[in-house]
């Protein structure tokens, strides 16, 4: 990679481009990193906004706010969108991982740096088209699922979802992009004697997720291309009057749709191992397993897919099968779950903001892990589909937890990052309060989705609306919690001490504590030598 | 290009070769899906055979009918006999009666499945009129014929002993490269899953 014009150049680490070069036509690893970072903060604004009208218009019986359903409907197809495709996985994997991944493995920078930036930008006009569908002709209220007929040219006339399959079909190709320029940056440009059984744990769950995009993106972007051509060009894959099914595209969403919950939530195992060892001092139990486990559970999440399609009459031993391997991944992910308590067992363990965000994960990853292994019995199933019950086994387990996870890793990682430090008294308090206001949030959901609320309706039933009042109760606290970020935020930026090259001590062994805070522009150039160290070390 | 970068580009030719394949296996896999329903009936995909086995049981069964016609279609569709009691194994001839209401020609295809969708495999049809397009002038009204035997394999198989009757259900839309198509097809809203 660095020929002599390059090394010339990277010589003087304080030599930045110019505003415009630098965060625009950035091919640094580290500024595509914050730049990813900026957009999903910015997304989660607009996706978070939207949850909050909703529950807002949740909080009473009867229609308030929202009068028109369908814009009901666009909003949280919107909010599904926005925060799976353009928060989450632009702040686990394009924000920390474009940050960590080079660093962790002793690399100086990704092994396609002008290809990060393409995955940057596509995922930028991307986001773009989605928001404008919301603008045209009634919006895009299909769910973030867009099932046929519902998502066809006779329940959604205007180019909405047209629109929306472009904006997924680029979000899609950037994120195919990046996993390719992740997985061969980790299998090429490791550093010496860092072999693949001694990456740090954050590496090993980027290099699974990143392989789960290979693999599952494209069948959404054939599905997609199917649901496009029969809206516009006349052909009946989903349509039975030409011989089509609608099931097939439930079977093609979901086999990519299941892999991408692990996608969300993989980088989010990484994070927490990660801080879990750093607060415990300890390097974490069981690496070996713990890494085998998020490739079996990236492998498992590829045969799964029709547990979240157990109502459309699958015979019977289909869906024992199904419930059958649903089941399987309790197993590596308690591998996990007991791997992180036995990391903390016996540790010298410190109350950190990021710690305590890494126990809220813990947490709320188990609540939601236990309601799934309800909802993985296909029989119990037929109850629960479409239900309140549903919405809050998801959120526990993969929206929140994965939110929590990115916290985590900002209050982890943002001295490394900026190199200012956050204010510790702050950063605890914004803790609890989002920790009490999303578990006041969702739990209640459950209770209501037990006693047969349904997904997706701006109106319910009285009887539900004591649980939604609490939950929208919760809402509000979330706000603030999310609020008081922002605060801590801006003053960490405009008044934050100075941060320390290891703000964590002896417990944060991983190679980009060994670089200055905030990261210099370039690191890395002349690769360490990593024989002879322990793993993740 | 260096060897580092030549190794770099190589693994990503692997990976976007791994991309193709798999934007190529989510197409293969709607032919792939229309094989696998009519392989193993599930879904209530009925099979398809040339002749009924040579001797029937003496295990009473009850097949149903049923017709719907797409709302964009100008037809009238109804089967003739609401229901037959037959043995399984035995072979049946049954009637629907199909009458253009219109004052044009019009073609139309028939999609059909049976319930319980666990059945499917078991309700075999010899001939029908659904294997073809069917144009019926102005007016015009015609029997539709299907012949079609229940397997005794029904009885065998634990998960299937249970069923007693079996419904089988047609849904007649305007064919799409007939006459009536683009308007009809347009003006009506989606059929319901008769997957």
């Amino acid at each position: 990679m660095a020929n002599a014009a390059d090394a010339h150049h990277d010589e003087h680490h304080d030599h930045y481009p110019s505003f415009f070069s630098r965060w625009f036509c950035s091919t640094n690893h580290k500024d595509i990193g914050t730049v990813y970072m900026f957009v999903a903060l910015f997304a989660a604004i607009i996706g978070g906004g939207m949850s909050w009208y909703l529950r807002l218009e949740l909080l009473e019986p009867g229609i308030q706010y929202i009068e028109d359903f369908q814009f009901y409907n666009v909003l949280l197809t919107a909010h599904g969108f926005i925060m799976i495709f353009f928060v989450v996985m632009p702040g686990t994997i394009g924000g920390f991982g474009n940050w960590f991944v080079p660093l962790m493995i002793g690399a100086p920078d990704m092994a396609f740096p002008r290809m990060n930036n393409i995955s940057l930008w596509l995922l930028i006009v991307a986001f773009i088209m989605l928001l404008i569908s919301a603008f045209v002709g009634g919006g895009m209220g299909t769910g973030w699922t867009a099932y046929p007929p519902l998502s066809n040219g006779i329940f959604h006339p205007s180019a909405a979802v047209d629109f929306g399959i472009l904006a997924l079909h680029l979000a899609g190709a950037s994120s195919i992009l990046g996993a390719i320029n992740f997985i061969v940056t980790i299998f090429n440009m490791r550093a010496p004697g860092m072999t693949l059984h001694k990456m740090p744990l954050f590496v090993w769950s980027m290099l699974v997720t990143a392989f789960l995009l290979v693999l599952a993106l494209p069948v959404l972007a054939g599905g997609l291309t199917m649901l496009l051509t029969d809206r516009n060009f006349g052909t009946h894959f989903f349509d039975p009057a030409g011989g089509g099914d609608p099931i097939l595209w439930q079977h093609l969403f979901w086999f990519f749709g299941h892999p991408e919950v692990y996608i969300i939530i993989l980088p989010a195992f990484g994070i927490i191992s990660q801080i879990v060892s750093t607060f415990s001092k300890k390097p974490v139990f069981g690496y070996l397993g713990m890494a085998y486990a998020m490739a079996a559970i990236g492998a498992v999440g590829f045969v799964v897919w029709a547990h979240h399609m157990y109502t459309v009459g699958l015979d019977v031993d289909t869906r024992a099968y199904f419930t059958a391997a649903t089941m399987v991944i309790a197993v590596p992910t308690g591998v996990k779950i007991f791997s992180w308590l036995a990391t903390m067992w016996g540790g010298s363990i410190e109350f950190k903001t990021p710690m305590l965000y890494a126990f809220g994960f813990i947490f709320l990853f188990v609540v939601g892990g236990v309601t799934g292994v309800t909802l993985a019995n296909s029989s119990a199933d037929l109850v629960f589909h479409d239900t309140y019950f549903v919405v809050a086994h998801f959120h526990y387990v993969m929206a929140i937890a994965a939110i929590f996870a990115m916290f985590a890793g900002w209050f982890y990682w943002i001295g490394k990052m900026s190199g200012k430090q956050y204010n510790e008294t702050w950063g605890k308090i914004q803790f609890w309060v989002f920790f009490i206001g999303v578990n006041v949030l969702f739990f209640p959901q459950h209770f209501a989705g037990l006693a047969g609320m349904p997904r997706r309706i701006p109106d319910y039933p009285d009887a539900y609306a004591g649980w939604n009042y609490v939950s929208s109760i919760g809402a509000l606290i979330t706000a603030i919690g999310t609020l008081i970020f922002f605060v801590i935020l801006f003053r960490t930026y405009a008044a934050g001490e100075k941060a320390a090259q290891n703000p964590w001590g002896e417990g944060a062994t991983t190679l980009e504590w060994h670089v200055p805070s905030p990261a210099p522009f370039h690191t890395f150039e002349d690769q360490p030598d990593m024989s002879g160290k322990a793993p993740a070390e | 290009m260096t060897n580092a970068r030549l190794k770099n580009v190589r693994s990503a030719m692997v990976l976007f070769t791994v991309v193709a394949g798999m934007v190529g296996l989510a197409f293969a896999s709607v032919p792939l899906y229309r094989i696998f329903c009519q392989v193993t009936g599930l879904g209530g995909t009925p099979g398809v055979q040339a002749h009924a086995p040579e001797t029937a049981t003496d295990i009473d069964f009850k097949v149903r009918f049923d017709a719907n016609v797409n709302p964009g279609m100008p037809w009238r569709f109804k089967p003739v006999q609401r229901e037959v009691k037959l043995k399984l194994g035995e072979e049946r001839l049954a009637f629907y009666e199909a009458t253009n209401l219109s004052d044009k020609p019009i073609t139309g295809t028939a999609v059909f499945n049976v319930t319980p969708l666990k059945a499917g495999q078991f309700f075999v049809k010899i001939d029908c009129f659904c294997f073809t397009e069917q144009t019926l002038q102005p007016g015009e009204t015609v029997d539709m014929p299907v012949s079609f035997y229940v397997d005794p394999a029904i009885y065998e198989e634990k998960n299937t002993r249970d069923v007693k009757t079996i419904t089988l259900s047609y849904t007649f839309f305007p064919a799409q490269d007939g006459p009536e198509k683009v308007s009809a097809v347009q003006s009506s809203p989606a059929p319901g899953n008769k997957g």
